[in-house]
């Protein structure tokens, strides 16, 4: 006998659907414990290749704190990009797009439990980033404004995965492109947003035309908190909080209208399936 | 019973009629999934991005005065796309054959030596860094006024660098896809954490002389170090900052070159092993839904 859970409605099944779409990548991800070396140690080679360009350099020890936010914050970016931007492409080439176009919740529980699952498990290891990286070159963070550091983090990451939502329709149209474009918003990214150096290096006005990167921002105002006076800052760390609450709204509106836009493309182009 | 011409046919033209074809191949894998303009902005957006990154590092901490150390971040940064397209490219290769292709059992299966293939494949990933690479050299000339020119240029010296470190990258690429042969589920990012070690060690962005003493004796194990090594004081001169400030110039092209010979039979060896190993194992075109 077929076990049956109850029928849900509304908000109740938008959570379910939420919760289910999010399970594998919190929990089904973690029985494979090889994601400890590559989701930790991988970043975290790269991370360490800059932190050298800083020590070949004789800069002051506070770089290697930027290097460590920066290797941390690339554990996000790249969950945003491959995990959410380029998942719909995954999900063409392995069978499951078709499914979820055509399951009663709608596509929107099946993005936000993809971001959910996605940020639970990115936190993890952008935790142990940190920790190790710290470890390893004796580098102390100390956090001056725990409350406004956590809302910074918070309002950056609705807007970050607001902003992957956005990217994903954008996929969704596209088929080999996809892993590229993906590529492509790598290292230019790390470069606008200042993931190894103070963003304001890159000159006043270009900061705030990347200031679009939520994570340009972002970065800015956490390396306020914590190097202080130091750091070169981009904006008073209040007016960037209010930048990205401006951003998480602007993406999280603008996902809602492109994720319309391009289902109706992608239908319309019989694309939703095409694999190659 | 086989086709006569294919028996009659040499090793060595076999060799060269399919690492062409594969060639081709690799290329249009590579190129033809948008528009030539596209393609370039991407080919040259991610080592730009990589040597502004670097830039922007150095003028953070040495306020705005030029140095050394710029030269060696330009030919560090132009020249790795050869070795994440060679080296990590090829691997990506096989497995997207095994896995998104799902072609790999009827190339491996067809009367080609599967080796010339993947080189094949190697060599064309490694020709699309080529435009990158110069664009960002030039860049690096005329933009940020590296002392790059007619006088400091050793031609001779750095062409044999360049063609000795890219067949050292195809002997790294050829390990790293006989990895890839004996493993599935985390194929895909394997590739990616040996590119990652290898920018740590082989002085990609920083002299090698900045890293832990264990960690300088890896360095010199890769062919990658010298080849970069190398390169450097063929396209800037003395002036340069050295991974090896023992080491002459011939000296360092003589290691280059027997550091790349022993990864030459290194591979060769590894490779016919994790051949054999995978059709032992029945996992050679084993699929992983990854």
């Amino acid at each position: 006998m077929i076990a049956t859970m109850p029928r849900a409605h509304g908000p109740r099944r938008f959570f379910r659907a939420t919760l289910g779409r999010s399970y594998p990548r919190i929990i089904g991800s973690n029985r494979d414990r090889s994601w400890l070396f590559y989701d930790t140690v991988l970043p975290l080679l790269g991370t360490i290749a800059f932190v050298y360009v800083y020590k070949a350099l004789g800069a002051p020890d506070r770089f290697i704190g930027y290097v460590i936010m920066g290797g941390a914050t690339t554990a996000f970016w790249m969950n945003v990009m491959w995990a959410m931007a380029a998942q719909f492409y995954w999900d063409k080439q392995g069978g499951n797009l078709e499914l979820y176009m055509v399951v009663p919740c709608g596509i929107a529980p099946i993005l936000f439990g993809m971001s959910l699952g996605g940020f639970l498990a990115t936190m993890i290891r952008a935790t142990a980033i940190v920790l190790i990286g710290s470890l390893l070159f004796g580098v102390r963070f100390a956090i001056s404004n725990l409350g406004l550091f956590l809302l910074i983090f918070g309002v950056a990451i609705v807007a970050l995965y607001g902003l992957g939502v956005a990217f994903a329709s954008l996929f969704l149209l596209w088929g080999r492109e996809a892993w590229h474009m993906a590529e492509l918003f790598m290292e230019p990214v790390f470069l606008a947003s200042g993931f190894y150096f103070p963003v304001r290096a890159l000159g006043f006005w270009a900061a705030m035309g990347t200031s679009l990167i939520p994570l340009t921002l972002a970065l800015d105002g956490l390396r306020q908190l914590l190097f202080g006076e130091m750091h070169p800052a981009l904006l008073p760390v209040w007016w960037e909080v209010v930048g990205l609450v401006f951003l998480a709204v602007l993406f999280f509106v603008l996902a809602r209208f492109m994720l319309r836009r391009m289902e109706f493309l992608a239908r319309r182009e019989g694309r939703l399936s095409l694999r190659f | 019973m086989p086709a006569p011409a294919v028996r009659q046919e040499g090793l060595l033209r076999r060799w060269w009629r399919v690492l062409r074809v594969s060639y081709w191949l690799g290329w249009q894998i590579e190129t033809n999934w948008t528009d030539p303009l596209l393609f370039f902005i991407y080919s040259l957006a991610k080592p730009l991005g990589g040597v502004l990154i670097l830039v922007f590092m150095y003028f953070v901490v040495a306020q705005g005065t030029r140095g050394a150390m710029l030269g060696f971040f330009v030919v560090g940064t132009a020249l790795w796309p050869f070795v994440v397209r060679g080296v990590m490219g090829i691997a990506w290769g096989l497995i997207s054959d095994r896995e998104h292709w799902k072609t790999l059992r009827y190339i491996y299966t067809s009367p080609i030596p599967y080796r010339a293939y993947l080189v094949g494949r190697s060599l064309a990933q490694a020709t699309s860094a080529l435009a990158p690479a110069v664009i960002t050299l030039l860049f690096g000339r005329y933009v940020l006024g590296i002392p790059m020119h007619l006088g400091t240029v050793n031609i001779q010296y750095a062409a044999a660098a360049m063609i000795v470190g890219v067949i050292g990258i195809v002997a790294l690429g050829l390990v790293v896809v006989s990895a890839a042969m004996l493993i599935s589920g985390e194929a895909w990012r394997m590739p990616e954490a040996i590119g990652a070690g290898l920018y740590l060690v082989s002085g990609a962005i920083f002299p090698v002389t900045a890293l832990p003493g264990v960690l300088q004796s890896i360095a010199q194990v890769f062919p990658l170090t010298w080849w970069l090594e190398a390169m450097r004081r063929g396209l800037l001169g003395p002036q340069t900052v050295t991974s090896f400030p023992w080491a002459g110039d011939a000296q360092v092209l003589i290691y280059e070159v027997l550091v790349t010979a022993v990864w030459i039979a290194a591979a060769a060896f590894i490779f016919a092993v994790a051949d054999r190993r995978a059709r032992q194992l029945g996992i050679l075109d084993q699929e992983s839904a990854f």
